[in-house]
């Protein structure tokens, strides 16, 4: 299961709300202080739709990433599932 | 989840601080050296208007045989009990080693002021530009909004206004993300933000998981 968690406070609210929007994510309730959104395959967000400017856009996965990174720019985030080992190898 | 974090969510809300815990109550005043002592003073005291309140000058710390130059340590008010401080140490050339460097690693090293209002913080923006001071554009970063410039030393200044409270969360969150990195930190191979974010994901359910768990 892919998926990236949102610290549910109001600076990363429009990724959450961009989110729900997309058809292969899935954004379950807040538990703990965190909204995970889970995603199926690829996905992309794109920053436009956040309306984030760039400080807060550059650290919007902050609460955690289950997936990879396929790009991440100025204007869109794409992410996918991973079985990578997060150091490269084997731990 | 990390004993921190335990502790954290095991307090109440409204009492987030443990009351038997030694405090600090905020900065009394930060300090670096100086070789532009003309250009210093007026920076601070007439372009930024602090007040100049406390000036100390010594021979040395009286400490010859560590051969410490005769010093002035000067004050400037910054507000709320903080000031900024600086010694010039007379007749003395600077260190290359002190020579604030260019590039991104040496703005790590510097002071930021608060303001209450945004108004407040463009009223500093605008009273820099009018003193001929370089300075940025407003940047609001996730729960601080800031302006940013250097002092005629090249030391990086900020005065910031606060955009949220913070809340417990970000604490929790805060420990979570040095909990990742102090996972990742004496692994070896450890070159991004995205293992950093995968790592802490791994925190993230964890606590997750706790907070389904019954009681």
């Amino acid at each position: 299961m892919s998926g990236f968690y949102v610290l549910d406070v109001p600076e990363f609210g429009p990724v959450v709300s961009t989110a729900r929007k997309l058809d292969r994510c899935h954004v379950h309730l807040p538990l703990a202080g965190y909204i995970f959104v889970q995603f199926d395959g690829e996905i992309e967000i794109s920053r436009a739709d956040t309306g984030l400017n760039e400080a807060v856009w550059f650290g919007c996965l902050t609460g955690g990433l289950d997936g990879k990174i396929v790009t991440f720019d100025s204007d869109c985030i794409r992410l996918g599932p991973t079985n990578e080992a997060i150091l490269g190898e084997a731990r | 989840m990390t004993d921190h974090v335990t502790e954290l969510l095991a307090r109440p809300e409204d009492r987030p601080v443990d009351a038997a815990r030694l405090h600090l109550h905020g900065v009394d005043h930060t300090a670096r050296p100086t070789w532009k002592l003309r250009e210093t003073v007026e920076f601070y005291r007439d372009k930024l208007g602090l007040p100049l309140v406390h000036a100390i000058t010594a021979k040395g710390w009286g400490r010859a045989t560590e051969q410490h130059a005769d010093f002035i340590h000067f004050f400037f008010d910054a507000g709320h009990g903080a000031t900024i401080a600086f010694f010039y140490y007379i007749g003395t050339q600077q260190p290359p080693e002190l020579v604030v460097p260019r590039g991104f690693m040496a703005m790590a090293n510097h002071t930021a002021w608060r303001v209450e209002t945004e108004e407040e913080l463009l009223a500093w923006h605008s009273k820099l530009e009018k003193a001929g001071v370089q300075v940025s554009q407003s940047v609001k970063h996730e729960i601080l909004e800031s302006i940013y410039f250097r002092d005629p030393n090249f030391y990086p200044l900020e005065i910031t206004r606060s955009l949220r409270a913070i809340e417990r969360i970000d604490s929790v969150d805060a420990e979570l993300t040095m909990a990742a990195s102090l996972d990742l930190a004496d692994a070896g191979g450890w070159h991004s933000v995205e293992q950093l974010w995968r790592q802490k994901a791994q925190h993230v359910a964890a606590l997750q998981r706790a907070a389904k768990a019954p009681q």
